[in-house]
């Protein structure tokens, strides 16, 4: 796990080699010190002493909804990224996706708990009722495209899309949210980070590679991003954020397809 | 904060011929990369948020990146919480940004 912290042992941290860069931020070592930072302590994503803050049916409703639709999201995104360890290029995103692996079986986790700590009985039966025809067709459409070995669609479609949307929607919710919850999901968006981070890294450098894959990742945008974008826009209506402060749901989204250049 | 500079100019106009102000960076509580690098970071805190010298926000994941050198064009610099490589530019507005290096 590495020897005590030292701050001395890095000058500066942007002198690293390009290279010595990538093999640090894609290892396990540099994940668990990372994780270690927001995760030591908390119990199912929350720290224990975090109070439950009362909330009416209608409020617990609505809640229990879109904690539903993120369940489905996280599961479509711990099965792609398991998938696509088979056909990811290299050691590297090999490594980097088996911790996004481990992040995601996490959320899956945190949530279905919170669903249960909210009272949901079966919370695994709730997700099934409840979640939007959307994001499970989302998810049905992801693993296809992890199940035919396209890497470069099924990456764009998982850790741009749908990580770019939850990164969002998840912040933004954060904001409001009950105390519980709200430290649940902004422990999920530290891990989106690195998610997104990857996606858009790996899909820029193979696309200045091989410019004609560009063509296909537009397909996948036009066929996929609308699906995700309606089950979060009526997620964020029915949690009850004002319409002045709702986010732009595709800005962050657009921003990074913009600078991987095909906007 | 951005730091307690070292070395100032002061209201010496910058060029590449005049020295970097330097740094010492505090660690500002970000807990999201492991500890020998989070005094490289800190969160945004919105489009109020004033960025030092040496302060640079990162266009992917919106978390402050910072140097212990005052930052000029041509720049790198990493942002370890969404793993990118970045290259510092003065933006249209004349303030420094950055752009990803895939």
């Amino acid at each position: 796990m590495g020897g005590p912290t030292c701050r001395d042992s890095v000058v500066e941290v942007h002198d690293l080699d390009p290279q010595e860069f990538l093999e640090q931020v894609h290892s396990f070592e540099f994940w668990f010190h990372s994780v270690e930072g927001y995760l030591a302590g908390t119990q199912y994503g929350h720290r224990a002493a975090s109070r439950e803050q009362p909330l009416s049916d209608s409020e617990r409703d609505r809640l229990v909804t879109a904690l539903c639709n993120y369940c489905v999201g996280e599961t479509a995104a711990l099965e792609g990224a398991s998938g696509l360890i088979a056909i990811a290029p290299n050691r590297l995103a090999k490594v980097f996706l088996s911790t996004q692996v481990v992040d995601e079986g996490r959320h899956l986790e945190v949530l279905l708990r919170r669903l249960a700590d909210l009272g949901v009985r079966d919370p695994e039966a709730e997700v099934e009722r409840r979640a939007s025809a959307s994001i499970r067709e989302f998810k049905r459409r992801l693993l296809q495209l992890v199940g035919s070995k396209d890497w470069e669609a099924a990456l764009f479609a998982q850790n741009v899309i749908l990580e770019a949307m939850e990164f969002t929607v998840f912040q933004t919710h954060a904001r409001s949210a009950d105390p519980v919850t709200a430290e649940v999901l902004a422990g999920i968006v530290k891990d989106e980070r690195r998610h997104i981070g990857f996606g858009e890294n790996e899909l820029g450098r193979r696309l200045r590679e091989s410019p004609h894959r560009r063509a296909r990742l537009g397909e996948v945008k036009r066929d996929l991003d609308p699906l995700v974008l309606e089950t979060f826009e009526k997620t964020v209506r029915e949690i009850g954020i004002p319409a002045s402060e709702r986010p732009d749901l595709g800005r962050a989204y657009l921003a990074a397809v913009a600078r991987l250049g095909f906007a | 904060m951005t730091g307690d500079p070292l070395e100032r100019d002061g209201d010496a106009p910058t060029d590449e011929g005049r020295p970097r102000q330097r740094y010492l960076l505090d660690d500002g509580g970000f807990d999201e990369v492991p500890p020998k690098y989070r005094r490289f970071y800190r969160h945004w805190k919105g489009p109020g948020d004033e960025l030092g010298p040496n302060e640079v926000l990162c266009p992917v994941c919106k978390v402050v990146i910072r140097a212990t050198r005052e930052l000029r064009a041509g720049d790198r610099l990493y942002c370890m919480a969404c793993m990118t490589r970045l290259r510092v530019r003065v933006g249209e507005t004349g303030r420094i940004e950055a752009d990803c290096e895939y």
